[in-house]
C-alpha cells in the first residue's frame, strides 16, 4: 500500500516534471546552444519588457550577456542605424527616410498609448482635448482655471529624442506647440516619478507605465487605459517597435522571436502593454 | 572702544554660524542618507536573490542587486588608473627633472587647463571621438568600459602628474645630490632616490585620482554606463555602475524597493569616497590644493 | 650600455609629458572641428544668442549660457560667506583642537561626490523649496545653485584656510607685539595679506560650478526656456550636452553642442590663466 502510494506519488512528479517543462523554458530553448553580447537601446516605455524578457535568457544561459539602455527612440534608431547597438528601440515608426537610409527592419511587438498624467493628489482628472492643448501651450497656467486648487500647473516634457513625445506632440496637442517652460525629463519612468513627486505637475506617459503613483487624466470623457485603447476608443495610442539594421540573426533575431512567444506575450501583458497578434 | 568690541563679536558670530551651517548642511545631507537607507543594507542589497557566494564566484547572475554596478566601478577605477600611472608620473618625473623652465611653465599650464576641465566636457570627448572612429575606422570601436576609462584617464591624469612633480620638488637639495655625487647615474638617482622618497606623496595623489574615478559620473554616462548589463564581460562591454545607478535610480525609480536600493547606493558610494578620503590623508597632510582642482 | 638607458628613459619622459600634454590640445582640437560646420559664416553668433527650438530650427544656446552663469555665480555667492566665516573658525577663532578637528571634516567633506548632492536636493530640497515659495515644482535654478554652493564650499574653505597659513610669521608676530586682539589680527593683518589667494579660490571655485554637471542636470528643472526669476526651472550648458548627446550625429542639434564644449573650454583656460597671472602678481606683493 504503502509502495503504491510512493510509487504514484513519483510518477505524478516525473509527470509533472515533464509537463512543466516545456511551459517553462520551452520557448527558451532556442537559446540554448547561444553566446555573445546582445546590446539594446532606445525607447524608455520599453526598458521594464526588456529587463525582465532579458532576464529570463541569461537565467536559462549565462553564456549570453544582454545590456540595456534608455536615451529614447531618436536614440535607439540612430544607434542600431550607426551599428551601435543590435537592437534599437522606438515607441513611433520610424520614418521610411530613417528605414530606407539604415535598411531597418521594423519589428512591433506591442501596442501601448500615451497618457496625460497627474499627481494623485489633484482634483483636475478630466480634460478636453482643447483643454490639454491650451494647459501644455501655457495658455493655461493654473490648476484653477481647470477647476483646481489656486496653484501654478508644473509641465513636464521629455526631450527631443523621445518617441513618447512625439506621439503626445501629434495625436494629443494636435501638433500644437509645448511651452518652453517645461521642465524636461529623460524618460517615461522619470515622467512618472516626477509627476508623482509634483502634486501640481502635469506630463505625459506611456499607458503601460501608468500605476497607483500617478493618476492618469481623462480625455474628452475616455480614461486611458489598456481596454480603451484596445478598442480603439482612446486616440492617442502607438505601437512599441524594436528594430534592426538589415536582416537580424543569431541573438538577436531569436531576441525578438522571444517576444512574440507565448511567454514573451505574457511578459508584455504583465507590464501593462498589448501584444500584437 | 566699545564699538570695535561689537563688530569683533559679530565676527565671532559670524564664523561660528557659518561653520556650524557649513558643517550642519553636510550633516543634514549624510543624515538623510542614513536615516531613509540603512534598512537597505544588507547583503540582499548587493546580492539581491543569488547566493553571495555564488556570485562572488561568477556562478549566479545577480538581477535585482547592486553587485554589477559595483563591480563595474571597480574595473572602471582599476583600468583608469592603469592607464594614468605610468604616464602620469612619468610626465611628473620630466617636469621636474628635465623640463627647462620654459618647457615646464607651458606644461603646467596645459595640465592645469586639463584638470579644471568639466568632466561633461571629457565625456563629450571621448563618446564623439569613439562615434567618428565608429564609422571611419572599425565597426568594433563602441562606447564600452575601455573608452570610459580612457577618457577618465585623461581627467585624472593632472592628479598624478602634479603630485609626482610636487613631491619630488620638495626633496631636499642634499638628498638630491648625494647619490649624484657617489657616481650615480640621473636615472639610478630619480629610481633609486627620489622616488621612492616621494612614494607617499604620489600614493595620495593616485588615491585622490581614485576617488575622483569612483565618484564620476557625468563622463561615464555619455562613454559607456548603461542601466542593465551584469558584470562587464569584456573591455568592450557596455556596464553598470554605482553613481550611474544613483543617477537613473533617482529620475526613473518605479517602486520603494528600487529607491531604498539607490539609497543604499549612494550610502555605499560615499562610504567609499570617504574610505579613500581618509586613507589619502593618513598617507600624508596637506592634500587639500590637490582635491580643489577637481572640475 | 647604461647611456643608452638613460637616453632611452628621457625620451620615455618625455614622450609622457608630450602625450599627457597633447590630450588637452587634442580635446579643443577635435571640438572646434566637430562644431565648425555649425559655426562657421554667421553661425557661431546665431548660436550665441537665439534661443533653442529644435522644431523651429533654432539651435541657440544662450538661454543655457544665462542659466549656467546665473547657478554658477549665485552658488558662489551662497559659498562666500558659509567658506570665509567657516575658514575664520578653523584659522583664528575656534580653540586650536577644535580648530584641527575641524579642518578634517571638512576636507573630508570634499571627497562626497556630486551625483550624492543632486540625489539629495531631489527628495529632500526640491519638496522645501516647492512649498516655501508656493511656485513651481522646486525643480529650480536656487535649488542646484544652493546645493552647489554646499558641494564647493568645504574646498573653498580649505583653500581660504591655505592662503591664511601662508602668511608670514613675522606679520602676525608685529601684530601680536602691537597687542592686537584674535579679530583684529585676522581683519587688518591676515585679510588684506591673503586677498590675492582668496581671490583664487573663489575663481576657482567658479570654475568648479560651472564644470559640475549632474547637480544641475538633476535638480534645476533642465526647461529650455530663457529664466525669468531664480524659481524658473532651467537648463545649464552641461546639462545640455548630456540631454542631447544622443541626438542624430549630423543634426544640427548634435553640432550645437560643441559649441557648448567650445565655450565651457575657453571659460577653463580663462579661470586657469586668470589663476596664474593673480598667482603671480600675489608672489610679488608678499
Amino acid at each position: 500500500m504503502k509502495k503504491t502510494a510512493l510509487v504514484r506519488v513519483a510518477l505524478s512528479l516525473a509527470a509533472l516534471v515533464l509537463s512543466a517543462l516545456p511551459v517553462f523554458s520551452g520557448e527558451l530553448d532556442s537559446f540554448k546552444n547561444e553566446r555573445g553580447e546582445l546590446k539594446i537601446s532606445g525607447g524608455t516605455a520599453h526598458i521594464p519588457v526588456m529587463k525582465e524578457a532579458a532576464q529570463k535568457i541569461m537565467t536559462v544561459n549565462p553564456e549570453i550577456q544582454i545590456s540595456i539602455a534608455g536615451g529614447g527612440s531618436g536614440v535607439g534608431i540612430k544607434q542600431v542605424g550607426e551599428g551601435l547597438v543590435n537592437i534599437g528601440n522606438s515607441g513611433r515608426k520610424p520614418t521610411g527616410d530613417e528605414i530606407a537610409r539604415y535598411q531597418l527592419r521594423v519589428y512591433q511587438w506591442a501596442v501601448d498609448g500615451v497618457a496625460p498624467v497627474v499627481n494623485p493628489k489633484n482634483r483636475v482628472t478630466k480634460l478636453t482635448k482643447g483643454q490639454l492643448a491650451e494647459v501644455f501651450s501655457g495658455k493655461i497656467d493654473n490648476w484653477k482655471q481647470l477647476g483646481g486648487t489656486d496653484r501654478r500647473i508644473n509641465l513636464y516634457t521629455r526631450d527631443e529624442a523621445s518617441g513618447t513625445r512625439e506621439v503626445f506632440w501629434e495625436k494629443g496637442l494636435g501638433k500644437g506647440q509645448i511651452s518652453s517652460a517645461a521642465n524636461v525629463v529623460v524618460s517615461n519612468g522619470a515622467m512618472k516619478s516626477a509627476v508623482a513627486k509634483d502634486p501640481y505637475g502635469i506630463g505625459y506617459v506611456s499607458v503601460g507605465h501608468i500605476d497607483r503613483t500617478v493618476s492618469a487624466v481623462s480625455l474628452d470623457g475616455v480614461t486611458p487605459m489598456i481596454r480603451t485603447v484596445q478598442d480603439g476608443s482612446y486616440g492617442i495610442s502607438r505601437g512599441l517597435y524594436s528594430n534592426t539594421r538589415g536582416e537580424p540573426s543569431g541573438i538577436t533575431k531569436k531576441f525578438i522571436d522571444y517576444l512574440r512567444t507565448s511567454a514573451g506575450k505574457a511578459i508584455i501583458r504583465k507590464h501593462g502593454f498589448i501584444p500584437v497578434r | 572702544m566699545k564699538k570695535v568690541c561689537i563688530a569683533e563679536r559679530m565676527v565671532i558670530v559670524f564664523s561660528w554660524a557659518a561653520g556650524l551651517l557649513l558643517v550642519s548642511s553636510v550633516l543634514l545631507i549624510i543624515g538623510y542618507l542614513v536615516w531613509n537607507g540603512h534598512e537597505s543594507i544588507t547583503l540582499s542589497l548587493l546580492f539581491g536573490e543569488a547566493s553571495p557566494l555564488g556570485a562572488l564566484l561568477l556562478k549566479e547572475r545577480v538581477f535585482d542587486g547592486l553587485f554589477p554596478a559595483l563591480a563595474g566601478t571597480v574595473v572602471l577605477v582599476t583600468l583608469s588608473i592603469a592607464w594614468a600611472i605610468p604616464v602620469g608620473i612619468a610626465t611628473g618625473i620630466y617636469l621636474a627633472e628635465y623640463a627647462g623652465v620654459f618647457s615646464r611653465t607651458a606644461l603646467n599650464l596645459v595640465f592645469d587647463i586639463l584638470s579644471g576641465m568639466p568632466s561633461i566636457v571629457v565625456g563629450l570627448f571621448g563618446f564623439s571621438l569613439t562615434v567618428f572612429l565608429h564609422r571611419h575606422y572599425s565597426d568594433a570601436i563602441k562606447p564600452c568600459i575601455l573608452v570610459s576609462s580612457l577618457a577618465l584617464s585623461f581627467l585624472v591624469l593632472p592628479y598624478i602628474i602634479r603630485t609626482t612633480q610636487t613631491a619630488l620638488e620638495g626633496i631636499p637639495r642634499e638628498t638630491r645630490l648625494t647619490a649624484l655625487a657617489l657616481g650615480a647615474t640621473r636615472l639610478q638617482n630619480i629610481a633609486l632616490v627620489l622616488l621612492p622618497r616621494s612614494f607617499s606623496g604620489i600614493m595620495s595623489g593616485v588615491i585622490l585620482a581614485i576617488g575622483r574615478c569612483a565618484e564620476d559620473t557625468a563622463v561615464i554616462m555619455l562613454t559607456g554606463a548603461v542601466a542593465s548589463a551584469g558584470l562587464p564581460r569584456s573591455l568592450l562591454s557596455p556596464y553598470e555602475a554605482l553613481p550611474f545607478y544613483i543617477y537613473y535610480i533617482s529620475s526613473q525609480y518605479s517602486d520603494p524597493d528600487e529607491l531604498s536600493r539607490g539609497y543604499g547606493a549612494a550610502i555605499i558610494l560615499v562610504l567609499l569616497c570617504a574610505l579613500l578620503f581618509l586613507l589619502a590623508l593618513g598617507i600624508r597632510k596637506g592634500v587639500s590644493h590637490v582635491a580643489f582642482r577637481r572640475p | 650600455m647604461k647611456k643608452i638607458r638613460e637616453l632611452l628613459a628621457e625620451r620615455f619622459f618625455l614622450l609622457s609629458a608630450l602625450a599627457s600634454s597633447s590630450i588637452t590640445l587634442v580635446i579643443l582640437a577635435f571640438m572646434v572641428y566637430m562644431g565648425l560646420p555649425a559655426m562657421r559664416g554667421g553661425g557661431l553668433l546665431q548660436l550665441l544668442f537665439t534661443p533653442w527650438d529644435p522644431f523651429q530650427g533654432s539651435y541657440g544656446i544662450l538661454p543655457m549660457i544665462v542659466t549656467t552663469a546665473a547657478i554658477s555665480l549665485l552658488s558662489v555667492a551662497f559659498s562666500l560667506p558659509l567658506s570665509l566665516g567657516s575658514s575664520f573658525l578653523v584659522t583664528v577663532i575656534a580653540p586650536q583642537g577644535v580648530g584641527g578637528a575641524l579642518r578634517r571634516l571638512i576636507q573630508l567633506m570634499t571627497g562626497i561626490p556630486t551625483v550624492i548632492y543632486g540625489f539629495v536636493g531631489i527628495f529632500l530640497l526640491v519638496p522645501v523649496l516647492r512649498e516655501l515659495f508656493q511656485y513651481g515644482s522646486g525643480m529650480c535654478i536656487l535649488a542646484a545653485s544652493l546645493m552647489l554652493g554646499v558641494m564647493i564650499s568645504p574646498t573653498m574653505t580649505l583653500f581660504f584656510c591655505d592662503s591664511f597659513d601662508r602668511i608670514p610669521r613675522s606679520y602676525l608676530d608685529a601684530a601680536d607685539a602691537l597687542g592686537a586682539s584674535r579679530v583684529q589680527k585676522l581683519v587688518h593683518v591676515m585679510l588684506p595679506s591673503a586677498r590675492s589667494g582668496m581671490l583664487m579660490g573663489v575663481i576657482l571655485a567658479l570654475g568648479r560650478a560651472v564644470g559640475d554637471t549632474l547637480i544641475a542636470l538633476m535638480i534645476a528643472g533642465n526647461s529650455i526656456r530663457m529664466p525669468g526669476s531664480v524659481l524658473d526651472s532651467a537648463r545649464t550648458l552641461t546639462a545640455h550636452i548630456a540631454l542631447v548627446i544622443a541626438a542624430d550625429y549630423e543634426s544640427p542639434e548634435f553640432r550645437s553642442i560643441f559649441t557648448c564644449g567650445v565655450v565651457l573650454y575657453l571659460f577653463t583656460m580663462l579661470v586657469t590663466v586668470a589663476v596664474r597671472a593673480w598667482g603671480r602678481t600675489g608672489g610679488e606683493q608678499r
